[in-house]
C-alpha cells in the first residue's frame, strides 16, 4: 500500500472510531447507539487490517478478521437483542445533558492529546500520531459509563473503552502477542455476555433496565 | 490580457456567477419542492414556479407595517446585497473569481451572517409578537451554529496553512487526498448540520409550516408583502445555493475551472449547477423522513456539530 | 511439572462437579484437590528456595519464590473455603433455595475461580497474568450472584461493571509496557515476559512508564480494592455466600496486588522508587481513611469485613511502598495472615447468618453465650484481624511500620496507626455488641458440629503459630521478597 492512501486511510478509520465514540454521548436512542458501537467495530477490525497489509503480517490479519467479527457482528448484535427486549430503550434523562456531556468530550479529547505526549514522541510514525484517538475514545467510554443511567448504556460505555485501548494497542505496537490478544478478545466477549446475562436478570426481578433502580445497597 | 481586459473578465465571471446563484437558486428550491412532492406521492408544482412567484411578487404594491422604522425595509435588501457580494468573490465556478485575495471564509461567514441578523432585524422591527419570536428563535439557532462554523472553517484552514476560500479549492483539486483527511471530514459533516440550521431546513424548521407557533424562519417573514418579500426569497434561496455550492466545492471540487476561459467557466457553472442540484435532491429526500426536533432539543443537535467541528480542529492540529 | 499438576489438578475437579449431579462426595473432591495445591506449593516452594525457578511450557509458566508462595496462600484458604462450601451446598439445598443444578454450577464455578488465580501466579508472561485475572472478575461475577437476590443482582452489576474498567486500565498499562519494552534500543523480540521486562527495565522510556504505572495502579488497583476504586467491594463481598467472601477476600485482592507488586519491580527499575511509591502511598493512606471513616457507621456485619479488607489492603499497599526486603517480606506475611483471618472471619460470619438468619450487628446478640463454638471463633479470629499478639498479623503489622520508618515514610506509618486505631475501636463496639451479654432465658445453648469449627480453629491455630515463630515460612519469605524488593 503507497504512502499517502495508507495514511489517509489510517486516520480516516481512526477518526471514524472517533465519531463513533461521540455518537454513543450524542444519540439517545439506545438502538442507533448500538448501531454506532458496530461501525466502530468494523472501523477498528479495518485499522488492524491495513497495518497487517503494510507489515506483511498475517497473524495481525486474522486478529483483524476476529475484531471485525466480534466486535462489528456479535457483540452488537447481543446488545441489540437486549435493546428490542426493553420498550423504553432511550436515555430519557442522563445525569448530565447531552450538549454539555459533548463539550466534555470534546475537552476529554484535549486531555487525551494531552498526557499522550510521551507515547506520540517514542512512536514517530503515521500510526504513532493517531494513538490519542484512542485514548479520547476510552475516556469518551469512561466518561459514558459514569453519566449515564441505563444498564446498557453502561456496557455501550464499557466497550468503548474497550475498542480505545485495543486502537490504542494496534496503533502502537501492532498488536501485542496472539495469545494475549486471543485471551483480551475473548474475555471482552464473556464479560459483554456476563453482562447480557445480569442485564436479562435484572428485567425479570426489577422489571426496568434502570441503573437508578439498584439504589438498595449503600452505607 | 490588458488590465482593462481582465477587469471586464472579471465583471462578466462576476455576474455569471450572481446570474447563476440567483436564477439557479430559485430553480434549486423549485426542484427541492417537486423531489418532496414526488416522494410524498403528489405531483407538486412546476420547477420554476419560485420564479414565477417571485415576479409576481414583484409587481406588487409595497407595504409597511405603521410602527415600523426603515431598518424593516432595509432587512431585505442587506439580504440580497450580501448574498449577490458572497456570490461574486466566491470560487463557485472558478479557482481565481474576482476580488478572489478577499474572499477569506471567514469573512465570507460573517457577510452572510450579516444578512441574516439584518432579516432578524427587520422582523423585530415590525413590532408583532410573531416577528419577535421568529427573530428571537432565529437569533439563538445562530447563536449556536456560528461558533462550529468558526470552528469548522478553523479545521479546514490548518493543514492548508490558510483560510483563503479559492486557495482552499485550488489544494483540493491538486490534493485530492487532503479531502479524505479526517480533519476535513469532520469539519465537513459539522458543516452539513450549519447549513440545516441556518437555511432553516428540517430537521430544525420546517420550511413549508403554516402553524404560527413551529415557525422559526417563517414567522420573521409574515409582514413582508410584496417587493420586499420577493426580495427575500430571492435572498434566502442564494444563500442556501451558496451554503451548498461552498460545500460541494470544497467536498467534491472536480469541475471547477481552473484555468481561464469562457468555455471551462461555463463548464464551471454548469458543474456547479449539477453538484449542487444533488445536494439539493439529497437534502429534500432527507427532510421526507425526518420529522422537526422540538425546539428545547435544537441545541443537542446543534452541540454535536459544534463537538464535531472541534474534534476536526484538534485532529487538524495534531495530525500532520 | 510440578507447575503444571497444580493448574491441572484443580482444574479437573471442576470438570468432575461440571459433569457429576452434586452430591456430597463432590463437595469433598474438590475440597481434596485444593489440598493437593497446597501439598504441591510446599513442594514447589521447597524447589525453588533454594535453587532455580520452576518454568513449564517454554516460560509460559514460571515459578518462582514469590510464585510459590502465593499458591501456598491460595492452597490454604481454598482448602478453608471449599470445606465450608459443602455445608453450604448443604444448606442451601435443604432450605430449597438452589437446586441440584446450581449446587454443581456453583462448584464448577469455584473449581476454575481457583484454577484461574492459581495460573495467574505462576505465569511468567504478564500477559497470561492478565488474561486469568481477568477470567477471575467474569467468574466470580456469577459466583457473587449466587444467591439470585434483589441485592446479590446488583453487587455482582457493580463488581463487573467497575472492576471491568479497571482490567482494561490494567491490560492498556500492559500495553504501553510492551509499547516501551518493543522501543529499547536494538531489542527486537521484545516480549510480554516478566523475566525479560526485568532484564531491560533500566532502559524503558520513562514518560511511556510513567503512564504505564499509572494505569496499572488504577486497574489492578481497582481488583485490589484500593480507594478511590473500591466502591464494588462492600456490596460484592457482602452479597456472595459466605464462602466465596472468604476466597475473594482472602485471596483474590491479594492475587491482584500480586500482580502490581511484579509490576512495581519493573517500574522501580525504569523509573527508581519515587513515582511507584508515591502512587501506593497515596492509594493506600486513601484506602486506610476511607474505611476508617466507613467503618464506624457500618450496621451489617458482612460489610463491616469488607472495608476491613480495604484497611488491610490499605496497609500492604503502603507496605509495598516501602519496597525494602524487610518489607515486602511483612508484606507477604501479613498476606498469608490476613487471608486466613479474614477467611475464618467470613466462614464464621456465614454460619451465623444459616443460624441468625439476619446480618445485621443489631439483631445478633449474645454469641458467646448461645453459640459457645462460634463466637469464640469469631471472637478470636476478630482478635487476630485487629493485629494483637500472638497472631502473626500483629508481627507483620509491626515489621511494615518498621520498614516504613526505615524509608522515610515515618509519616505515612503514623497517619495508618491512627486509622488502625480507629478500625480498632470501632470493630470492637461492633464485636463486643454481637458477642457478649446474656442470652434471653430458657433458650439452651446450640452446639455447633466439629466438622464445622475444625478447620476454623485450626486455621487460627495456624495464624497463631506463624505469629511466634516464623520458622516454617522464613526462608521462603526472604527468598521471595528478594525477588521484588529494591
Amino acid at each position: 500500500m503507497n504512502g499517502p492512501a495508507y495514511a489517509s486511510t489510517l486516520e480516516l478509520m481512526s477518526g471514524v472510531i472517533l465519531v463513533c465514540a461521540v455518537v454513543t454521548l450524542w444519540r439517545r436512542s439506545l438502538s442507533a447507539v448500538v448501531k454506532a458501537l458496530a461501525i466502530q467495530g468494523f472501523a477498528l477490525g479495518a485499522v488492524a487490517l491495513i497495518l497487517g497489509i503494510r507489515q506483511h503480517d498475517a497473524v495481525l490479519i486474522v486478529v483483524a478478521c476476529l475484531v471485525m467479527a466480534s466486535k462489528g457482528v456479535v457483540i452488537p448484535t447481543l446488545l441489540g437483542r437486549v435493546v428490542a427486549s426493553d420498550p423504553s430503550s432511550r436515555e430519557a434523562t442522563p445525569i448530565v445533558n447531552v450538549p454539555a456531556s459533548l463539550v466534555g468530550a470534546a475537552a476529554l479529547t484535549f486531555l487525551a492529546y494531552g498526557a499522550t505526549q510521551p507515547v506520540v514522541a517514542l512512536i514517530p510514525t503515521t500510526a504513532g500520531r493517531l494513538v490519542p484517538l484512542g485514548f479520547a475514545t476510552l475516556l469518551i467510554g469512561f466518561f459514558s459509563m459514569v453519566v449515564r443511567r441505563k444498564a446498557i448504556s453502561q456496557i455501550v460505555g464499557l466497550l468503548l473503552v474497550d475498542n480505545g485501548i485495543a486502537l490504542v494497542a494496534f496503533l502502537a505496537t501492532a498488536g501485542v502477542p496472539l495469545l494475549v490478544e486471543l485471551g483480551a478478545s475473548l474475555d471482552v466477549l464473556l464479560a459483554v455476555v456476563v453482562l447480557r446475562v445480569l442485564a436479562a436478570q435484572m428485567w425479570s426481578k426489577f422489571g426496568v433496565l434502570d441503573l437508578d433502580q439498584l439504589r438498595e445497597l449503600r452505607d | 490580457m490588458t488590465g482593462f481586459q481582465n477587469v471586464v473578465a472579471a465583471g462578466l465571471v462576476a455576474g455569471a456567477q450572481i446570474v447563476t446563484v440567483s436564477v439557479g437558486g430559485l430553480l434549486l428550491v423549485g426542484v427541492m419542492r417537486k423531489v418532496r412532492s414526488h416522494l410524498e406521492g403528489r405531483v407538486g408544482p412546476p420547477i420554476h414556479q419560485p420564479l414565477l412567484d417571485v415576479r409576481k411578487l414583484f409587481t406588487k404594491q409595497r407595504m409597511h407595517p405603521e410602527q415600523a422604522s426603515w431598518v424593516f425595509g432595509a432587512g431585505p435588501v442587506v439580504l440580497v446585497a450580501t448574498a449577490v457580494v458572497v456570490a461574486a468573490i466566491s470560487p463557485l465556478a472558478t479557482t481565481r473569481p474576482p476580488l478572489g485575495r478577499s474572499a477569506d471564509f471567514f469573512a465570507i461567514v460573517f457577510v452572510l451572517l450579516l444578512g441574516s441578523v439584518s432579516l432578524a432585524l427587520g422582523a423585530l422591527d415590525t413590532g408583532t409578537p410573531f416577528g419577535g419570536m421568529g427573530s428571537s428563535r432565529a437569533m439563538t439557532i445562530g447563536a449556536l451554529a456560528e461558533p462550529a462554523l468558526l470552528v469548522a472553517i478553523l479545521a479546514m484552514s490548518i493543514p492548508a496553512h490558510t483560510s483563503n476560500l479559492p486557495v482552499l479549492v485550488r489544494m483540493g483539486l491538486a490534493h485530492p487526498e487532503m479531502i479524505a483527511s479526517p480533519a476535513r471530514i469532520l469539519a465537513l459533516g459539522s458543516f452539513v448540520v450549519i447549513i440545516l440550521a441556518e437555511s432553516g431546513r428540517l430537521p430544525i424548521d420546517n420550511p413549508s409550516t403554516h402553524l404560527e407557533l413551529t415557525m422559526i424562519h417563517e414567522a420573521m417573514l409574515l409582514e413582508y408583502a410584496g417587493p420586499d418579500l420577493g426580495l427575500v426569497t430571492l435572498g434566502e434561496s442564494m444563500r442556501l445555493t451558496l451554503l451548498l455550492g461552498l460545500l460541494v466545492n470544497l467536498l467534491v471540487p472536480w469541475g471547477v475551472a481552473d484555468r481561464p476561459g469562457a468555455v471551462s467557466i461555463v463548464i464551471g457553472l454548469g458543474a456547479l449547477a449539477g453538484k449542487v442540484a444533488l445536494a439539493g435532491i439529497a437534502i429534500a429526500t432527507f427532510e421526507v423522513f425526518t420529522a422537526k426536533l422540538r425546539l428545547f432539543r435544537v441545541p443537542e443537535l446543534l452541540a454535536g456539530g459544534f463537538v464535531l467541528a472541534v474534534l476536526g480542529a484538534v485532529t487538524a492540529l495534531v495530525v500532520r | 511439572m510440578l507447575a503444571l499438576v497444580v493448574l491441572a489438578v484443580p482444574f479437573g475437579a471442576g470438570v468432575a462437579s461440571a459433569v457429576a449431579p452434586w452430591r456430597r462426595w463432590v463437595g469433598w473432591l474438590c475440597t481434596a484437590s485444593i489440598g493437593a495445591v497446597l501439598v504441591c506449593g510446599v513442594g514447589l516452594a521447597v524447589r525453588v528456595v533454594h535453587g532455580p525457578p520452576v518454568t513449564a511450557f517454554g516460560g509460559v509458566l514460571r515459578v518462582d519464590a514469590l510464585s510459590a508462595f502465593m499458591v501456598i496462600v491460595i492452597g490454604a484458604i481454598g482448602v478453608l473455603a471449599t470445606w465450608q462450601s459443602v455445608r453450604y451446598l448443604d444448606a442451601e439445598l435443604v432450605a430449597g433455595r438452589c437446586s441440584q443444578r446450581h449446587a454443581s454450577l456453583y462448584s464448577m464455578l469455584v473449581q476454575g475461580f481457583v484454577t484461574a488465580m492459581l495460573l495467574a501466579v505462576v505465569a511468567g508472561n504478564v500477559g497470561v497474568m492478565w488474561v486469568a485475572v481477568e477470567a477471575t472478575t467474569i467468574i466470580t461475577t456469577f459466583l457473587v450472584g449466587h444467591r439470585r437476590t434483589r441485592g446479590s443482582l446488583e453487587a455482582s452489576w457493580k463488581y463487573i461493571a467497575i472492576c471491568s474498567v479497571g482490567i482494561a486500565m490494567a491490560f492498556l498499562g500492559t500495553v504501553l509496557v510492551y509499547l516501551a519494552a518493543l522501543h529499547v534500543g536494538h531489542h527486537e523480540h521484545a516480549n510480554l515476559d516478566w523475566t525479560s521486562l526485568m532484564a531491560v527495565s533500566h532502559h524503558l522510556d520513562p514518560g511511556v512508564m510513567r503512564l504505564a504505572i499509572a494505569l496499572l495502579v488504577l486497574g489492578y488497583g481497582t481488583k485490589v480494592g484500593l480507594a478511590p476504586m473500591h466502591s464494588w467491594l462492600p456490596d460484592a463481598h457482602s452479597q456472595a455466600p459466605a464462602p466465596i467472601s472468604a476466597l475473594m477476600s482472602g485471596v483474590l485482592l491479594t492475587v491482584a496486588f500480586y500482580a502490581l507488586l511484579r509490576f512495581k519491580a519493573i517500574a522501580d527499575g525504569a523509573l527508581g522508587v519515587a513515582l511507584p511509591r508515591a502512587l501506593l502511598v497515596a492509594v493506600g493512606l486513601l484506602s486506610l481513611v476511607v474505611a476508617a471513616s466507613l467503618l464506624l457507621s457500618q450496621r451489617d456485619y458482612k460489610r463491616m469485613l469488607a472495608y476491613h479488607s480495604v484497611e488491610h489492603m490499605g496497609l500492604i499497599a503502603l507496605g509495598a511502598a516501602a519496597g525494602t526486603r524487610l518489607a515486602i517480606a511483612a508484606v507477604l506475611l501479613h498476606i498469608l495472615g490476613h487471608g486466613l483471618a479474614k477467611g475464618v472471619l467470613f466462614l464464621t460470619s456465614g454460619e451465623i447468618l444459616l443460624a441468625e438468619g439476619t446480618t445485621e450487628i443489631a439483631q445478633v446478640k449474645a454469641l458467646l453465650a448461645r453459640r459457645p463454638a462460634l463466637g469464640g471463633v469469631f471472637a478470636f479470629g476478630l482478635v487476630a484481624l485487629l493485629g494483637l499478639p500472638p497472631f502473626s498479623l500483629f508481627v507483620s503489622e509491626l515489621n511494615m511500620v518498621r520498614a516504613e520508618t526505615q524509608v522515610g515514610l515515618g509519616w505515612a506509618a503514623a497517619i495508618s496507626l491512627v486509622c488502625m486505631a480507629v478500625i480498632f475501636g470501632a470493630v470492637m463496639s461492633h464485636g463486643r455488641h454481637m458477642l457478649f451479654g446474656a442470652g434471653p432465658d430458657g433458650e439452651q445453648v446450640h452446639k455447633t458440629p466439629a466438622i464445622v469449627t475444625a478447620p476454623l480453629i485450626g486455621a487460627l491455630i495456624g495464624c497463631a503459630i506463624l505469629g511466634v515463630l516464623a520458622w516454617p515460612l522464613a526462608g521462603l519469605l526472604r527468598a521471595a521478597a528478594q525477588v521484588v524488593a529494591t
